[in-house]
């Protein structure tokens, strides 16, 4: 397949991207004239997909046209209300992760706890625009759904409610994370090695782009003992999405949740391969979500551009240049970490630490694989002396327990998650912090003030010396976290 | 520039490939109209690769030798790389040592080792003697048994003498070990064929089979002097300690070759009774007569109590007990659900050859890791039994998601025209694909390294998988007798530690699970006296070891 090229500098981010795409509306237009003669649905139809994305059509190096063509396609399947005739509900599936079965189907197929609970993924993700966070108002309650899931109750003992995450940056929080876990995996090996030679333990503190991730012990005979590592799994994979860090990737959180939300059913993972059966949910649907409908809401989700930093001028932009020192004073940017290095922009999907059930790089072919630095936001990112991309999330990829006796409101959970206690949570990145209210993990408080003094744990003594200051020097705090925006 | 609006996408459903490419104002558009279609069951590849892997061997001799002809996969130099010892009847047998690299080529180098270069060997089983910390080798043999005790880098002393064992001159076929009420020690059982020597030989003519119970004196040393007689013998080709009720005391099942015994049945001898005494009619035991050759145990419904596979020439049996009658009346009555489940397994499931087939070692392993268990079967002429099918190939029967067997031997690449008789399957280059070692009468011995699943692609990955280790303190330090639990979402599998059972063949290795599209799993063991662990939260694809009393697991990970 021929694609019209168009070279990176006409390429800017997708939100900015009105001249391109009324260039290539007009071919759209006509394409889609010519192609509309072969389509059996007519233009009233109750579908919101058409037709499915076909993954080999994205495969290898993905050039500027190309990479283009797929994101607009998960853009549109991202704002997409699906319906029934798209495959929405899952009579007789939960919203598990691993394919399980109801016992009986709901009374009514969307409820607000199990789920559904959307109609399209920007339902949620929508603030300040798609790709953006929520409301309280369009809270998600996790739970495993492995036991019937008709709650009846939003009460805690049966699910973790939680506000939605914006997704904006997210390619490069992916591929910082894949670079993290690659150094970590690399360190357990060497001190393996190193056990073995020298025929003793070995303790190894594990680093990772100056975070650091508690220790392990390596013993001659291949074992190791995971007891004090701290922030991370057992398997040192750097799991950086959701709220707990227990996602590995865009590609396991959007299968994940296009059937918790939607009953959207993806074939990678609730296909006859995994399950026997080509309609897991028995809806009456097959095939609702192909692989390549996948890869195209990753391919949005990774390019939607990196937050920014609002320019200020006058009292605002002195206000905040004393709330960025205080930021680092108060330690705020021990966990919140300003920047974080990143050597390579090549975002392969699927990605390499993906497991059975999320497509997988040696599964039906190539990678895509695309450079951010296609996006004109990632363009625009520091160097360091190294020649890293700075990518200034404000976070470490890293999960803390963030809660003791006396601060305890973000303690309101009661079902740990995926081995996660309940008082643990990767630390919240802080890009884009000043477009997504509410804060805090369930979205319930409704200034960064208020989720500020909410910490605890091991925020503990930042929090405090944040709560001692003056009610100016909170601001200035304040006036600099402003500054952190998504731009619209 | 390909770039399609919602209201231009066309709708499609159907599996047909065709393709469109429009030109439209100097861009070229290309919209690939077909589907791809997920193939069902993931079909492992294996590839026969004994040869540049460094194993050329092969099991042969005269009538003593058309049964038997075994392996035993364990670790002899606690690499945690398995490696194997290959029976060779009138040929001598022999021990490899596993040489591989992770998730690389399977390669073995011959041991230089004149203690396991023995002849007339029939099978072996691995199993820890004396409690130390080398895994020892109980091999069975046309003539003297012999115990081997391990020692550093896989070299082995007999400890006949030692360990006051009388190796005896019987036809010994068949082997089973259990640790009895919290014993340090094992006990040891010997099934025995065909008595050579007694008047009308062979027919009716059955040995008896023997109890060996572990005697340890002041110094805690074990020894076995004295043979405890299971009489009647019916010429056992495969037995099984098995706790057949959940009632915390093993069993000895043994299955028979109704070719040469008279009158004799499939047999459940009561070991722990100070004398053992054999279910009966009273009991609940029904007869059952066949061409018994094998016994694989795997808890298929993971509701606490084992099926049992046996081989047998013509159909495999399936049995499932009554759990009521098990429980509560203590009566071990079994259904066979080989024919519901499809896996009578026959006669040939390819070849023109329709007569029907020879099974002889059964080995439940999930070789798909898709979480369901599969069936493996060697199959093979006994010699030149003209009733019976000569292309008779191994069985791959892959569990389905609707609790079924499915045959995918020829897919899976394993139906080569070879005898079968004993085999092994275990993970050899610790790439998480359960491997394949088969015993040819015969012929070569077949290697079948697991290269991945079957697709339009070629191999591609399969489903998550956890390896799991056990180690206790004290006696047993392997845990044979415990339970290891894996839960994954609402899927319990559950998988017992033993020693016994196949054709003449035995392994000692991680327990290996499937995991599917789970990417964690929490794992409970009951250990031999019934003790349960905590849970322990694992990750898949992860081999871990779990050390009684530990709060944590503990992964293990290949560097080389």
């Amino acid at each position: 397949m021929k694609h019209g090229s168009l070279n990176m500098k006409q390429l800017t981010d997708p939100l900015s991207q009105k001249s391109v795409f009324k260039l290539a509306s007009g071919a759209c237009l006509i394409t889609g004239l010519i192609l509309s003669g072969l389509v059996t649905a007519s233009p009233w139809h109750e579908k919101a997909i058409s037709q499915h994305i076909h993954r080999s059509e994205f495969s290898g190096q993905l050039g500027a046209s190309e990479f283009e063509a797929l994101r607009s396609s998960g853009e549109h399947l991202f704002s997409a209300q699906f319906t029934v005739h798209d495959g929405v509900g899952r009579p007789m599936a939960t919203q598990a992760i691993i394919p399980t079965k109801r016992k009986r189907p709901p009374r009514s197929e969307f409820a607000r706890m199990a789920g559904l609970d959307a109609n399209a993924c920007s339902s949620c993700h929508n603030q300040p625009v798609s790709g953006g966070a929520g409301d309280f108002s369009v809270n998600v309650f996790v739970s495993e759904g492995f036991t019937q899931a008709d709650f009846d109750s939003s009460d805690p003992q049966f699910s973790n409610e939680r506000n939605t995450n914006h997704l904006f940056g997210a390619g490069l929080v992916e591929l910082l994370a894949r670079e993290m876990t690659a150094d970590l995996h690399q360190q357990r090996h060497e001190a393996l090695l190193e056990a073995h030679r020298t025929s003793s333990d070995v303790r190894k503190t594990l680093v990772s782009k100056g975070v650091e991730f508690g220790f392990l012990i390596a013993t001659p005979d291949g074992l190791i003992d995971t007891h004090r590592l701290s922030g991370v799994d057992d398997d040192l994979i750097i799991k950086p999405f959701s709220q707990k860090g227990v996602i590995t990737s865009l590609r396991q959180f959007t299968v994940n949740a296009l059937n918790h939300h939607h009953g959207m059913q993806a074939t990678e993972r609730f296909g006859s391969r995994w399950t026997g059966t080509p309609d897991f949910d028995e809806d009456g649907m097959s095939g609702e979500i192909t692989a390549g409908d996948v890869s195209a809401l990753v391919a949005y989700q990774a390019s939607l551009p990196v937050p920014a930093s609002k320019p200020v001028e006058g009292e605002w932009l002195e206000a905040s240049n004393r709330g960025s020192a205080l930021f680092d004073e108060l330690q705020c940017s021990s966990c919140h970490v300003r920047a974080l290095p990143l050597e390579s922009l090549h975002f392969s999907d699927p990605g390499p630490l993906d497991t059975a059930g999320t497509l997988r790089q040696s599964e039906a072919g190539a990678d895509a694989i695309y450079d951010l630095e296609l996006l004109a936001s990632v363009r625009q990112l520091e160097k360091n002396s190294e020649g890293h991309w700075m990518v200034p999330l404000f976070g470490d990829l890293k999960r803390h327990v963030i809660t003791d006796n006396r601060n305890n409101h973000f303690g309101n959970e009661l079902l740990s998650q995926r081995f996660v206690e309940r008082n643990e949570f990767m630390t919240s990145e802080l890009w884009g912090i000043a477009s997504t209210a509410p804060y805090g993990h369930r979205g319930d408080l409704t200034t960064m003030a208020e989720a500020i003094e909410a910490h605890g744990g091991d925020a503990k003594n930042s929090r405090d010396q944040f709560a001692a200051l003056s009610d100016a020097s909170k601001g200035d705090v304040i006036a600099f976290l402003k500054t952190l925006i998504i731009s619209e | 520039m390909s770039m399609l609006s919602p209201d231009h996408l066309i709708a499609r459903g159907s599996r047909s490939s065709k393709s469109l490419t429009v030109l439209v104002t100097g861009l070229v558009v290309s919209i690939n109209a077909y589907a791809t279609e997920e193939s069902g069951l993931d079909i492992p590849l294996f590839e026969e690769v004994a040869m540049p892997a460094g194993i050329e061997h092969s099991y042969d001799g005269p009538w003593e030798h058309f049964v038997g002809g075994g392996v035993a996969a364990f670790d002899c130099n606690n690499d945690r790389f398995a490696d194997v010892f290959v029976a060779g009847g009138s040929n001598h047998s022999a021990m490899y040592i596993n040489a591989s690299s992770t998730a690389g080529d399977i390669r073995f180098e011959k041991a230089d080792s004149p203690i396991t270069d023995l002849k007339n060997v029939i099978g072996a089983y691995p199993v820890n003697i004396n409690n130390d910390e080398w895994m020892d080798l109980v091999v069975l043999r046309v003539g003297r048994n012999m115990l081997l005790t391990g020692e550093p880098d896989c070299r082995f002393a007999n400890a006949n003498q030692k360990l006051l064992f009388d190796g005896g001159v019987e036809w010994s076929t068949a082997f089973s070990a259990t640790f009895s009420n919290d014993d340090i020690y094992p006990t040891l059982a010997f099934g025995n064929y065909v008595d050579r020597t007694a008047p009308g030989s062979p027919w009716g003519t059955c040995s008896d089979n023997l109890l060996f119970r572990p005697a340890v004196d002041d110094n805690n040393q074990v020894a076995y002097p004295e043979a405890i007689p299971l009489d009647p013998g019916h010429c056992a080709l495969s037995m099984i300690f098995t706790d057949w009720n959940r009632s915390g005391t093993d069993s000895l099942r043994i299955t028979n070759d109704r070719q040469y015994h008279r009158g004799g049945e499939e047999q459940l001898w009561r070991t722990s009774d100070r004398y053992p005494r054999l279910y009966s009619r009273a009991d609940g035991w029904a007869p059952l007569v066949i061409w018994g050759m094998g016994i694989a145990e795997a808890d298929l419904n993971a509701d606490g109590y084992p099926e049992y596979a046996l081989t047998s020439m013509g159909d495999t049996k399936l049995q499932s007990v009554d759990v009521a009658q098990a429980v509560e009346e203590n009566r071990p009555a079994y259904e066979d659900i080989a024919w519901d489940k499809g896996a009578t397994a026959h006669r040939p499931y390819t070849g023109t050859d329709l007569k029907p087939s020879t099974g002889w070692h059964a080995e439940f392993a999930d070789l798909n890791n898709d979480s369901l268990p599969d069936l493996y079967i060697s199959k093979g002429n006994v010699e030149q039994m003209p009733d019976f099918a000569q292309y008779d190939p191994d069985n791959l029967l892959l569990g389905t998601h609707d609790d079924k067997f499915e045959e995918q031997g020829l897919a899976a690449g394993i139906a080569l025209p070879r005898r079968g008789r004993g085999a092994s399957i275990v993970d050899l280059n610790r790439d998480g694909l359960l491997d394949l070692i088969v015993v040819n009468r015969g012929e070569p011995v077949s290697v079948f390294q697991h290269t991945g699943y079957k697709s339009d692609h070629g191999p591609r990955a399969g489903g998550n998988w956890l390896a799991v280790e056990l180690q206790q303190k004290g006696g047993n330090r392997h845990a044979v007798g415990a339970r290891i639990t894996v839960k994954t979402g609402n899927r319990v599998q559950s998988k017992n530690i033993s020693v016994g059972g196949g054709h003449a063949s035995g392994t000692a290795d991680f327990a290996h699970f499937g995991l599917g599209v789970a990417e964690r799993a929490n794992i409970r063991v009951q250990w031999p006296d019934e003790e349960w662990s905590a849970s322990y939260r694992v990750f898949a694809n992860q081999h871990v070891v779990i050390k009684r009393g530990d709060d944590q697991v503990r992964y293990w990970y290949p560097i080389r």
